[in-house]
């Protein structure tokens, strides 16, 4: 059914447009990657490179073979938003194993986490669209300050 | 005796003035902790029948935390009496009511149960934000440390602070950031 609806607006969409469509995007602006275009006497280069990231040289050099939260040895509380911030999309998701490189305990420990600070509204620029930014305009409880335990973290997943 | 042994003599028998900031802190756990104050507990002269007890002025009573699910889980019970005048009131309610009903309730169930609790309950005063009327300010001296640090939220953080947090996380190389 998606695949359908996707279809008749991608004809939609052409018709409006008059445009080939790409299902392919050539490049990105926040894209890790990109891509330049040079003409000389009639040839077209077209290259891509890889840019290195902006907080490159923040990047904590760690000898370990463990992933980062474990080399590290940190007790990450709830209220250190600027450590889970780091795990985190735009919208507030947490990012797959793939992505961030945690154990399987650091991932599903700062996936808790990660939801205590949400629901303590320490996070409300990492949010879905739809959402109150302001975490005092919430509804009924919701807009009363609250604060997590982090020992009712399932036992398995805690590291202190 | 030396200046700074008598004051200290001074402060023990005077009635001191604390002032507490509630914000962000838990009402039940900082109970336990101004009903030593209350009561003149850490005091070397206490005694049950000495009434030697501080007064203390609790601020910011409508930004306390509870901590999970206990705004809307912690029940308070109310009989009228009367034949069906039970009421249950969830916590998140009757801070909708009264923003300083749940501490003083808190401290109140912290205090010993003897005859002594209601007068030292009129020593603690509450209020819901950080006004204070100028006359109990004037006697305020001492303030109590908070439970536990006030959280700070990501977009109240200076974005240069932001900018150069050491990173964690390293991108794979082929990622787009979203």
């Amino acid at each position: 059914m998606a695949f359908l609806c996707r279809y008749i607006k991608q004809i939609g969409k052409s018709l409006i447009t008059f445009e080939p469509t790409r299902n392919i995007s050539l490049s990105a602006t926040t894209c890790l990657r990109e891509i330049t275009e040079k003409k000389e006497n009639n040839v077209l280069t077209i290259e891509a490179h890889y840019v290195p990231h902006k907080k490159e040289h923040l990047q904590l050099k760690l000898d370990s073979k463990a992933c980062s939260l474990c080399a590290t040895k940190l007790n990450v509380k709830h209220t250190d938003v600027l450590i889970l911030s780091q795990f985190l999309r735009s919208d507030g998701c947490m990012l797959p194993r793939r992505v961030t490189r945690l154990c399987d305990v650091q991932q599903k420990r700062v996936t808790a986490l990660v939801a205590m600070a949400q629901k303590a509204g320490l996070m409300p620029n990492l949010t879905p669209k739809s959402s109150k930014k302001n975490p005092k305009r919430r509804r009924d409880w919701k807009k009363f300050n609250m604060y997590f335990d982090e020992k009712t973290i399932k036992n398995r997943y805690r590291n202190y | 005796m030396s200046l700074a042994r008598r004051g200290q003599h001074w402060g023990t028998f005077a009635r001191i003035w604390h002032v507490y900031d509630a914000k962000w802190q838990d009402p039940y756990r900082s109970a336990k902790l101004l009903k030593d104050y209350l009561m003149g507990l850490y005091k070397p002269i206490y005694h049950p029948l000495n009434d030697c007890g501080d007064h203390v002025v609790v601020i910011n009573s409508k930004e306390i935390a509870l901590r999970g699910d206990e705004w809307r889980k912690r029940v308070y019970f109310h009989h009228t009496t009367y034949h069906g005048g039970a009421t249950w009131t969830l916590a998140w309610e009757l801070h909708n009511k009264d923003p300083t009903l749940i501490v003083e309730k808190a401290v109140y169930s912290a205090l010993p149960k003897n005859l002594q609790r209601r007068h030292t309950m009129q020593r603690l005063h509450i209020f819901p934000n950080n006004k204070i009327p100028k006359d109990i300010l004037e006697n305020i001296s001492n303030q109590i440390k908070q439970l536990r640090p006030v959280p700070v939220r990501l977009d109240h953080i200076p974005k240069e602070e932001v900018d150069n947090f050491p990173q964690l996380l390293k991108y794979p190389k082929d990622y787009v950031l979203r």
